[in-house]
């Protein structure tokens, strides 16, 4: 796709003149001082509280380490990754539902979607985990931690693919129409693929949520990457420094969400014309 | 069957619509013979674009019937899609698909709706494109396109359906002045071909080389319809006078 797409910094500030680019540069330099600054005084505390101390990281050095974070990590992939896939076919399916002329079928799809947006997704895993077994329903921890969480996202996805497809003009439903095609089809065809690319960006935020949401499955003991974590760091007995590690990792995952999204919103035959293009988060 | 129909293609009896209070079409009579090209004229909310609009059942009617080749619009569904696949239309707005290329949405109807293998579609639709000028730009989207240029394409994708009449809601009214007649042009030659026509526009010059008939609306109502220089040169009531008055003054 070439399309002369005006990314949005363009649309919004004009080419910069002899001036700006002076007061460009003069922040940029204040920009990295102050970064170094931040970064020297993060390692003085570091130090002053002694957290430098090699007994905090050398565990790091050792294999057994890396392949318990690896489980876990491995694990949070996994519960993120069916969370993700199966929020977005939820959320889809809600929203599909809703804006149908079927009225009983809509109003069901309003109150769940209304549902599952308003719980909070620890009280949905708690229900999932203390609630929902009395009462017969054995399931593995993985899956009392994916369900709650795809649970909570397919609300807000309903919502966000909703917000989409009532921002395609009404003129694309219209020309299709008039050309006889049929509702679904309309849909599949013209409405969806530009809600969707419309909707790209919250819809990272989105799965990206969803990655932070997998955190609490230390409430059901699933081994995900917090939870081993947890076991690491009441092991040796070394906070900060694991901690800082996990976060590391999960601002990696998260990365790779928005990668992975506007990958494959690229692949659907999607422009994404937004600022997360340019500036992931 | 339908190819032998010889009564008029658009019929239009008693029709009469509201949005909400507001009486939009008041007893419309209309008749739309084939091979006839019609421009309807009017003040801007006069219902033009609404009367246009109920014949492919883009919009609905209170009471009243409409019949297409003699039969009456379906309500829904598949047969009501069946009806509109023979009923090209095209916008002001043109309305081409934004995230489809020029070549697709011109195949979009014939491969989604009329089953037609893509390659033959592909092919057709570049002809059609040649015709309309816009061949070389097959491959780009919308959006990399002149308005003009755009306005052809749509024409385009709605011949690709084969259509037994064409609708046209002021198709020139959001183009700049220079590209008005490279669209034009396409209409004038689609109406030698005998192309069934209904044509909302206030380009006069269009409507007297073409048009068999011109129609008057003003307030949801047909006020007069004559032949293109009968109606310009000599209108019959007040409300054409004065509405001719004004668009001639630009
Ligand atoms: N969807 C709608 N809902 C409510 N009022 C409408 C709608 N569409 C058109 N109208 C009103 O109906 C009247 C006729 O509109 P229209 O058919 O677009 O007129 P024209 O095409 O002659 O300018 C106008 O007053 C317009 O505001
Ligand atoms: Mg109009």
């Amino acid at each position: 796709m070439s399309a002369n797409v005006v990314s949005m910094r363009d649309a919004l500030y004009e080419a910069p003149g002899p001036k700006t680019r002076r007061r460009v540069k003069i922040g940029t330099a204040v920009s990295i001082v102050a970064l170094i600054a931040l970064l020297a005084f993060v390692i003085r505390q570091f130090y002053i509280n002694d957290q430098l101390n090699p007994r905090y990281w050398s565990f790091f050095a050792r294999w057994t380490t890396w392949r318990f974070l690896l489980t876990g990590f491995l694990g949070t992939l996994r519960v993120a990754f069916t969370a993700g896939i199966i929020a977005m076919a939820l959320g889809l399916l809600l929203m599909l539902g809703r804006i149908s002329s079927v009225k009983p079928l809509s109003a069901v799809c309003h109150v769940i979607t209304d549902l599952f947006r308003s719980l909070p997704s620890l009280l949905l895993i708690y229900f999932f985990f203390l609630v929902i077994p009395k009462y017969g329903l054995k399931m593995p921890s993985f899956w009392m931690i994916t369900v709650p969480v795809a649970l909570a996202a397919s609300g807000v996805l309903a919502e966000v693919f909703r917000a989409g497809v009532n921002a395609v003009p009404k003129g694309q439903t219209e020309a299709a129409m008039s050309l006889g095609m049929t509702h679904g089809k309309i849909m599949a065809k013209i409405v969806l693929p530009q809600a969707l690319r419309i909707v790209v960006p919250s819809l990272i935020s989105q799965l990206v949520v969803v990655v932070k949401d997998t955190t609490v499955a230390y409430v059901v003991s699933y081994p995900d990457l917090m939870q081993n974590a947890r076991v690491l760091i009441s092991n040796y007995d070394a906070l900060v420094s694991m901690y800082f590690v996990v976060a590391l990792i999960y601002i990696a995952i998260n990365y790779a969400t928005n990668r992975f999204s506007i990958y494959l919103a690229h692949r659907s035959g999607t422009k994404v014309i937004s600022r997360t293009e340019e500036n992931p988060v | 069957m339908a190819e032998e129909y010889a009564g008029p293609i658009i019929q239009m009896r008693h029709v009469d619509k509201h949005f909400g209070q507001l009486h939009v079409l008041k007893d419309i009579n209309l008749e739309v013979a084939k091979g006839e090209v019609v421009v309807l004229i009017g003040p801007s909310g006069s219902g033009k674009s609404t009367l246009c609009r109920t014949i492919n059942r883009l919009e609905t009617i209170d009471s009243g019937e409409i019949l297409f080749q003699g039969v009456k619009l379906p309500e829904e569904g598949k047969e009501l899609a069946a009806l509109r696949a023979e009923i090209g239309m095209v916008f002001q707005s043109f309305n081409l698909f934004a995230h489809k290329t020029i070549l697709d949405n011109v195949t979009m109807g014939p491969v989604e709706v009329l089953h037609r293998p893509r390659k033959e579609a592909e092919a057709e639709a570049m002809e059609l494109l040649a015709r309309v000028g816009v061949a070389e730009q097959a491959a780009k989207v919308p959006a990399q396109l002149s308005g003009g240029q755009q306005q052809r394409v749509a024409i385009a994708r709605s011949l690709a359906m084969h259509p037994k009449a064409m609708l046209f809601d002021e198709p020139t009214s959001a183009l700049d002045p220079e590209m008005i007649n490279e669209v034009l042009d396409v209409m004038v030659e689609l109406a030698r071909q005998g192309m069934t026509m209904v044509v909302v526009t206030h380009e006069m010059n269009f409507a007297r080389r073409v048009a068999n008939r011109v129609v008057f609306m003003a307030d949801g109502q047909i006020v007069e319809q004559n032949t293109p220089d009968e109606f310009f040169d000599h209108p019959q009531s007040e409300r054409a006078k004065d509405f001719l008055d004004s668009i001639k003054g630009h």
